[in-house]
């Protein structure tokens, strides 16, 4: 059932020229990060050059080096596994999260649903950067504690979305037969209800993702980062020192592969949404 | 800017209605200095702040009993509200004090009639009184503490008391007033660290009717005899800091060699400040300063590494040259800073507390010459032994030897410690407490080095906050530390490894050595000279023997003033501002 | 309608205990310790143990907690940790100049917005529609902090136009707030559009809608008449839940232009520990968004009479 949508949103996204240009776009992304995850990308410490030297015509020193002679280029690069994983990693916590909690809300009801609203709203009313931070104090620094951090603030939204699903299709006929039956309420959540919940799922991966990516920045700027590595934020904070030197080149090239990733998933989550939800066409 | 605008309208009416009248209006145009403040502070009232941003300020609104030369190096000091330097009795133990007449504070409501009085020797117990009380001071407390005969049971009875009890009915045995004007202060012994203490921001001071009457508004209400007078206070916009007419200081007559030929002493004598009006916004943030400056809207900034490399040629042999373009515009001046940073390893480590040879490895794999040339432009000195260039008892005077970086040595170390070629050693974590791209690029240096001798390194990068819990709870294997001298006196560095110091003292690495306690014992109340210098080297050969702590850099400060800003001389330890003097006819054509 | 309010406050609070009951636990349980910050170098036992004492840090957890509560009741936040000063007066402060940052381009954005988007809805999937779109979606694949870095340098070092950073009191703040309107505008552009957007079509879509074009109306009489005072209700709704958000001033905008704000003292709070400025900060928030949650959906019945209370 899952493949089954899965299949038929590609299709539609395939088949529109600048969706498809977006999913390459973000196969390359896919591509990058597997490459580092299996330390096949090129050595970010190493020194292959002088101190800031601009740009040339070598895979190195595409975007030149920085103060240490390292390779802007490569740790652009680096800082694209970066950013995929923590945009895989917050979107893996917070979709199955936000969507059990939706079903669960959604189906029982009562009680059940009064406590998830109850603690949504708890977590709706303090301003995302207060509990990002808190939750980084309590959890100290690093990359898994900022993606748990940026998943607290962000399963809400997916949440809320699948229960309202829910509500739509639990008085559906085929779940009020499939009870009638004496199907168990897991079973029933489980095989009826979550495939036709699923595509507001994918629709909302695509958004986290996004705004994982995007949140970093801000958090490394407040000086939330991660530790080893390098990130987007890390190289933008950096590059912003420079500018006033008129060393451009590592903001630029920072900042158009950000845009690359977070463009390309805009457009295929628009896309997604536009295919899979059965108002829209 | 506004000022510019209103010029060039008023002018041309100002000559039709009566030439002459413009000349006099331009001669009384008040001289102002804009210059930026980069961190808040946080409180005006004396006795609750030991921080620079509050200290500063703190200096400009108020007067302390000694102060230090403006001009004179090393740093000396000198009387202040005092007339002159306190007189010492025969056994050592009594300083015999004398304020200087009329010293009046500022006019405020607070007073009889809104005339400020006269400063007097109550006011200086008053002072001494809110100093050692537990309620008021926890910072800064530690300069006095133990120094005076019957300070401390009076801090002591200040803790038990309630929080708003006056305890002005309990003497202080060791301030014994003569007159108005004549005071003594009888020591528990021996002691010529104590004049330093009459000279930090804390003991400024006061009148007990502000405190009365404004209560907690006292830390943003400044009543001070002060150089400069604060109307408003807003924490985070500018402060607009006036010429107080009443101050009592003159400039110096007195300076370094080669100050004379620079100008400095042609104000001598003058009656201080020379400025009449200094702003002071606040600016945190790098960028915004960097361009302002550039305008010529700042009149003085400190120069980071990235503006440093832009605009400053290094001569060679410690020279150094503003580049072509900017050399019209501005003038730099460079200084050895009051700061050290250091590498502290945790001797209670399983590992490395037990492992000199590890340590020692360490020690030689940093290459803190060759990441002061390439993270800080040569802005630094490697330091030799713990005390900072420019104090008394310094490296140059001690002849201290330092460790250099030496792979080589490091690898055979390592074997020592019995790890060949870094085989079966751990990861061993680096912790900082900032995570700024500076931190990062520093530990990235090192790791690279560490690297090469077999050695693993991994980092830890918290807020500062979180680091000190975890250096003081010795959660850590190897941090990253500095220290900023509380007082001209190398004693406040050799501290740092004093046993009796561990946490939540400074001494962090929990250094614990009888040899280096006795040689610290010995010479912490001496005066600086061979017999003190002799204690210093045993301390300092212990340190590169046991490696305790890695020694790294003394900064370089760097700074850059608009040409029309005259008497500039970087005083770590007295703020500039009431003997600089501003040509305002340069300052209003600006850069352009 | 009374008893609703009165319902709908009693309800909320349970939510702002959650809330109390989360930040306490955040800050005051597993926050950085303030005392060793405040204290620096300079941290000998005694003065800890004082400084302990002094901020009532020495008390239990759940002494600490009833504490809180009763502050939290009493509008006292007493006062900051690291300069003494009286929380209130502070709040009270930053908060208008926090509001004169991030009101103007809300409000100006706002209509800017819902002015373009309706144009745009008006000529949907024509050229115009699908190039702002891929605008916008641009626009927003950048992150704020360039737009602050590149405007900063551009329009204020370069080129001169404005001043590079500050802030005065009064009718003067006007000139440095300018650049900060003007980022804020530009960022909020592209994704305000796009939701007026969204509503818009949304609306065209309804029934109602259909039937007056099938009685012969204009596209524009269609807009003006029947889609647009229907689509005042989400608008309004949706924005009035977002204004509590905003008093947080844009820590950027408040950081790099150095404007003395909530969201800057909010910053600084942070990295200094000084927890009774975030717990005020935190709470006040979420007191905020109860009373405007409920004004919006007061709102939402007042306009539309087919929605009952209760």
């Amino acid at each position: 059932m899952a493949a089954g949508i899965a299949r038929k949103a590609l299709g539609s996204l395939w088949r529109r020229p600048s969706p498809r240009v977006c999913l390459l776009v973000l196969g390359i992304y896919v591509l990058i990060a597997l490459l580092g995850y299996a330390q096949m990308l090129p050595d970010i410490d190493a020194s292959v050059g002088g101190s800031e030297d601009p740009p040339s015509w070598h895979w190195a020193t595409l975007l030149g080096t920085d103060i240490l002679g390292r390779s802007v280029f490569y740790r652009v690069l680096a800082g694209a596994q970066t950013a995929m994983t923590i945009g895989f990693l917050t979107t893996a916590l917070v979709i199955p999260f936000g969507t059990a909690l939706g079903l669960a809300a959604g189906w029982f009801g009562g009680r059940v649903d009064a406590f998830i609203t109850w603690l949504y709203t708890v977590v709706v009313s303090i301003p995302d950067i207060l509990l990002i931070t808190a939750i980084s104090y309590a959890m100290g620094k690093g990359l898994t504690s900022m993606c748990l951090a940026i998943a607290a603030t962000s399963w809400v939204g997916v949440m809320r979305l699948v229960r309202g699903e829910v509500l739509k299709h639990k008085d559906r006929e085929y779940v009020l037969a499939a009870r009638a039956m004496g199907v168990g309420p897991v079973r029933i959540m489980v095989s009826e209800i979550l495939p036709n919940v699923l595509h507001v799922a994918i629709v909302m991966a695509a958004l986290v993702l996004l705004s994982a990516v995007k949140f970093e920045v801000i958090l490394t700027y407040l000086g939330l980062g991660i530790q080893e590595g390098t990130s987007w934020g890390l190289l933008i904070a950096g590059a912003s020192q420079e500018l006033t030197n008129g060393i451009w080149w590592p903001l630029a090239g920072t900042v158009a592969a950000m845009f690359a990733l977070i463009y390309s998933l805009s457009v295929v989550g628009d896309a997604l949404r536009d295919a899979l939800d059965p108002r829209v066409g | 800017m506004q000022r510019r605008r209103r010029l060039i309208l008023t002018a041309p009416l100002g000559a039709l209605v009566a030439g002459a009248a413009v000349s006099p209006a331009r001669a009384a145009e008040p001289k102002v200095l804009s210059i930026a403040r980069t961190e808040q502070f946080d409180s005006l009232d004396p006795t609750r702040q030991f921080d620079i941003g509050s200290s500063t300020l703190v200096e400009m609104l108020y007067s302390k009993l000694l102060a230090y030369a403006y001009l004179e190096r090393p740093y000396k000091l000198v009387p202040d509200l005092l007339l002159a330097m306190p007189e010492l009795s025969a056994d050592k133990l009594t300083y015999a004090c004398t304020l200087r007449t009329g010293v009046r504070f500022r006019d405020d409501p607070c007073f009889k009639g809104g005339q400020g009085r006269e400063l007097n020797t109550d006011d200086v117990l008053y002072m001494l009184r809110r100093y050692a009380d537990a309620r008021i001071n926890n910072k800064s407390w530690f300069a006095m503490e133990g120094a005076v005969v019957g300070l401390d049971a009076y801090r002591d009875a200040t803790r038990k008391a309630a929080p708003d009890a006056d305890l002005e009915q309990i003497e202080i045995a060791g301030f014994r007033k003569v007159d108005a004007h004549r005071f003594t202060i009888k020591l528990t012994r021996d002691n010529p660290l104590f004049l330093f203490a009459l000279a930090i921001s804390p003991t400024a001071v006061v009148p007990a009717e502000a405190v009365r009457m404004y209560k907690d508004q006292f830390s943003v209400h400044p009543v001070g005899t002060g150089p400069f007078e604060l109307n408003a206070v807003e924490r985070k916009g500018t402060l607009r800091f006036t010429r107080y007419t009443r101050y009592h200081g003159v400039y110096p007559s007195v300076g370094a060699p080669g100050d004379a030929e620079k100008g400095l002493l042609k104000d001598a004598g003058k009656k201080l400040p020379l400025a009449d009006v200094v702003e002071m916004p606040l600016i945190e943030e790098a960028q915004p300063a960097a361009l302002k400056f550039l305008r010529g809207e700042l009149d003085w900034r400190g120069l980071d590494r990235a503006n440093f490399s832009k605009m400053i040629v290094a001569q060679g042999d410690g020279d150094f040259k503003l580049a072509a373009e900017y050399a019209s515009k501005f003038s730099i001046y460079w200084a050895p800073s009051q700061n050290v940073s250091y590498t502290g390893i945790n001797m209670k480590d399983p590992l490395l507390g037990k492992n000199k040879a590890l340590r020692q490895a360490l020690a030689r794999l940093f290459d803190t010459r060759g990441r002061i040339k390439v993270l800080l432009n040569g802005r630094g000195h490697a330091l030799k032994s713990i005390v900072p260039l420019g104090l008394p008892g310094n490296e140059n005077e001690t002849g201290a030897i330092g460790i250099e970086y030496d792979v080589p040595a490091a690898k055979r170390l390592v074997a020592a410690a019995g790890f060949p070629d870094g085989r079966g050693l751990p990861v061993l974590t680096v912790s900082y407490g900032g995570s700024d791209a500076d931190t990062r690029n520093a530990f990235d240096f090192l790791k690279a080095r560490a690297a090469a001798a077999g050695v693993q390194l991994k980092v830890e990068y918290m807020d500062n906050p979180t680091f000190i819990k975890s250096i003081e709870g010795s959660n850590f294997q190897i941090a990253s530390y500095g220290w900023v001298a509380d007082y001209a006196d190398a004693e406040n560095f050799y501290q740092l490894l004093y046993s009796k110091n561990t946490a939540p003292g400074p001494n962090f690495p929990a250094f614990a050595n009888a040899a280096y306690d006795r040689a610290y014992e010995a010479s912490r109340h001496m005066s600086n000279g061979p017999q003190r210098y002799a204690h210093f080297k045993t301390m300092n050969d212990i340190v590169r023997d046991e490696v305790p702590v890695i020694l790294e850099i003394n900064s370089l400060v760097f700074g850059i003033t608009q040409r029309w800003v005259k008497n500039f001389k970087r005083n770590f330890l007295q703020p500039e501002y009431m003997f600089l003097d501003v040509d305002m006819a340069a300052k209003r054509k600006g850069l352009s | 309608m009374t008893a609703y309010i009165l319902r709908r406050l009693l309800l909320a609070v349970p939510t702002v205990l959650g809330v109390a009951l989360l930040t306490f636990l955040l800050f005051n349980a597993f926050g950085p310790d303030p005392v060793r910050t405040a204290l620096g170098q300079h941290a000998t036992p005694e003065a800890i143990a004082n400084l302990r004492q002094q901020w009532g840090l020495d008390r239990s957890l759940p002494t600490q907690f009833v504490g809180f509560l009763g502050q939290i009741v009493s509008f006292d936040y007493g006062k900051s940790f690291v300069t003494g000063d009286d929380l209130g007066t502070q709040l009270r402060a930053g908060a208008l100049v926090s509001l004169s940052v991030v009101a103007p381009p809300f409000l100006a954005g706002g209509a800017i917005s819902i002015g373009l988007a309706l144009f745009i809805a008006r000529h949907r999937e024509g050229l115009v529609d699908r190039g702002a779109r891929v605008l916008f979606i641009a626009g927003m694949s950048v992150s704020a902090l360039v737009y602050v870095l590149v405007m900063q340098y551009v329009l204020a070092f370069k080129l001169g136009w404005f001043p590079i950073s500050g802030y005065e009191s009064g009718t003067a703040a006007l000139r440095y707030l300018a650049l900060p309107w003007l980022v804020l505008l530009v960022v909020q552009l592209g994704p305000d559009i796009r939701l007026y957007r969204t509503l818009f079509l949304d609306e065209a879509a309804a029934d109602y809608t259909r039937t007056a074009r099938a009685k012969g109306a204009s596209d524009g009489r269609v807009m003006w008449r029947h889609i647009l005072p229907n689509a005042w209700i989400p608008i309004i709704t949706t924005n009035v839940t977002t204004i509590p958000f905003l008093i947080l001033g844009s820590f950027l905008m408040e950081r790099f232009f150095s404007i003395p704000g909530i969201g800057s003292l909010t910053i600084d709070a942070l990295s200094r520990g000084d927890l009774p400025i975030l717990k005020a900060v935190t709470i006040l928030s979420a007191l905020a968004l109860v009373v405007f949650n409920l004004i919006s959906d007061l709102l939402y019945a007042w306009a539309d009479p087919r929605v009952r209370l209760g």
